[in-house]
């Protein structure tokens, strides 16, 4: 288990269409009208990213909005395929991405039934999903509510159960995207506590935010990310000032 | 496939999921799924038998043995085209195989085609003095077949409508027209000879003759209709698997 994440010279570019031809039509209407051709260009929204988050670190990546942290996150989750670069990630590991809580979650259905297929959408099979169901529904203080159709609840608590499946799935890596700005200020401490609890357990953890602060009480290191290039990779306190400096620009 | 294997659970919490909301809420439940082949049945019954004067006897038995496995085809296909579109959602953030979406969907379908023969089988059996044959044995084999064609059928599908979006409406006509170009509602021996050659030209049609075959004529299949649907079957998945497979890297980014 004690493998590192080695991101090595990562780079991602996304083709945007103008006048989008994703249909036949447009296709073909295209192919008489110039004005109407799809017009493509590419965004490179990464660019030679490299560094490696060794196990049982919390390593963090900020930058401003659309500076491409999303999407490396994606890319060490699997989701995305780089465009060139490659990502290692310790092969045996379960990869807990917090992207978006309740991400598979379905209005119609209950808070249990939501339980049980947001956690099977994990790999997770019965047996499993039955033994961390309990402290799901304790972590999440919604007790009360796993007979309600997930559409009556709170925007708060739909996060709040999303945040607790999404840590009693038991991970060894933690992928965690920008989902501590959810929940009132007591459930927030709650995750921060969380946090801290699998940094003791010595699980590595990769954490994006715009929040310096968060990140400073999280990290050790850092990546900031401008524009998908990486202006600094080091110690928290010099990537902050960095990523100040870019604030203030 | 062992990545299948370990996310069985979600396929199974996909399908119950489906079967859950169809039905919740309502009164009749899962008769509902019944009325469809069951209107289908009487409606063309009555047109072919009544106002066509068909040459078939028991003519509503063997409307069933076509309608019910062209209904868990056409609905597959038909939910399994967006399957990958509509959980665009849930692609763009978790990690998973996407496979599971249009197989479940197929699954889903699986468990309403079955759940229709459950009932309809005895009706027949009731009303119609079919005959029980030891030719039924190879209903077995040949819907196994017939849903790992569908399968394959529902990979290719649900792979090009992320890149072409008319797919959907394609699907939608191409069905109407292959209704009529599959033998359900007409004996293939019945059909003229132009159109009997585009019957031939239709994987599906060997399907449901087969099914006709065995359950209607109570005949055993000859080896070269049995060689046929291996052969669709082995084509229709080998397509499909491959072109879902190169397609997937992308589906994150074009969903």
């Amino acid at each position: 288990m004690a493998e590192d994440i080695q991101v090595v010279e990562v780079s991602k570019a996304f083709l945007i269409k103008h006048n989008k031809a994703d249909s036949l039509k447009s296709k073909v209407i295209g192919f008489f009208h110039k004005r109407y051709r799809e017009r493509r260009e590419i965004l490179w929204a990464l660019k030679g990213i490299t560094f490696t988050v060794s196990c049982g670190e919390a390593f963090g990546l900020v930058g401003r909005n659309g500076s491409g942290k999303s999407t490396l996150l994606k890319i060490i989750a699997g989701i995305y395929q780089p465009t060139s670069g490659s990502v290692k990630t310790p092969g045996n590991a379960r990869m807990g991405a917090m992207i978006e809580l309740g991400a598979g979650f379905h209005p119609e259905l209950t808070g249990r039934e939501n339980i049980f297929l947001g956690a099977s959408m994990h790999g997770l099979d019965r047996k499993e999903i039955e033994g961390i169901y309990e402290p799901v529904v304790a972590f999440s203080e919604l007790d009360s509510f796993m007979d309600t159709p997930v559409k009556n609840y709170s925007s708060g608590m739909y996060a709040r159960l999303g945040f607790a499946l999404a840590v009693n799935l038991n991970p060894d890596v933690l992928l965690i995207d920008e989902v501590l700005s959810v929940g009132d200020e007591a459930f927030q401490r709650k995750c921060i506590d969380q946090i801290d609890r699998f940094q003791a357990e010595g699980k590595t953890i990769l954490f994006v935010s715009h929040s310096a602060d968060a990140v400073k009480r999280i990290c050790a290191r850092v990546c900031v990310l401008d524009h998908g290039v990486p202006v600094f990779v080091g110690q928290s306190d010099e990537g902050l000032d960095r990523y100040r400096a870019l604030l203030a620009l | 496939m062992h990545l299948l294997y370990r996310y069985r659970e979600f396929i199974r919490n996909l399908v119950l999921k489906d079967l859950k909301l169809k039905y919740r809420d309502s009164v009749l439940g899962f008769l509902w799924s019944l009325m469809n082949p069951l209107l289908l049945i009487l409606v063309y019954g009555f047109v072919f038998g009544h106002l066509f004067r068909g040459g078939l006897s028991d003519l509503p038995y063997f409307l069933m043995v076509g309608i019910l496995p062209w209904n868990f085809f056409a609905q597959s296909l038909m939910m399994a085209t967006g399957s990958i579109l509509d959980n665009g959602n849930l692609i763009r953030k978790v990690a998973l195989p996407m496979e599971v979406f249009p197989i479940a969907t197929v699954l889903f379908n699986l468990a309403q085609y079955v759940l229709a023969l459950l009932v309809f089988f005895p009706m027949a059996l009731l009303f119609f003095k079919v005959s029980v044959a030891w030719s039924w044995i190879l209903f077995v084999p040949i819907l196994a077949l017939h849903i790992l064609f569908t399968v394959g059928v529902c990979l290719m599908a649900s792979t090009a409508t992320v890149f072409y979006r008319d797919v959907r409406h394609f699907v939608e006509i191409l069905l109407m027209l292959l209704f009529w170009l599959t033998p359900v509602v007409y004996d293939i021996r019945a059909a003229a000879a132009p159109l009997r050659s585009a019957l031939y030209m239709n994987p599906l049609s060997y399907f449901i003759l087969s099914y006709q075959e065995v359950l209607y004529y109570n005949a055993y299949l000859s080896l070269s209709r049995l060689g046929t649907i291996i052969a669709l079957t082995a084509c229709s998945l080998a397509v499909g698997c491959l072109l879902f497979v190169k397609c997937k890297k992308r589906f994150a980014e074009e969903v």
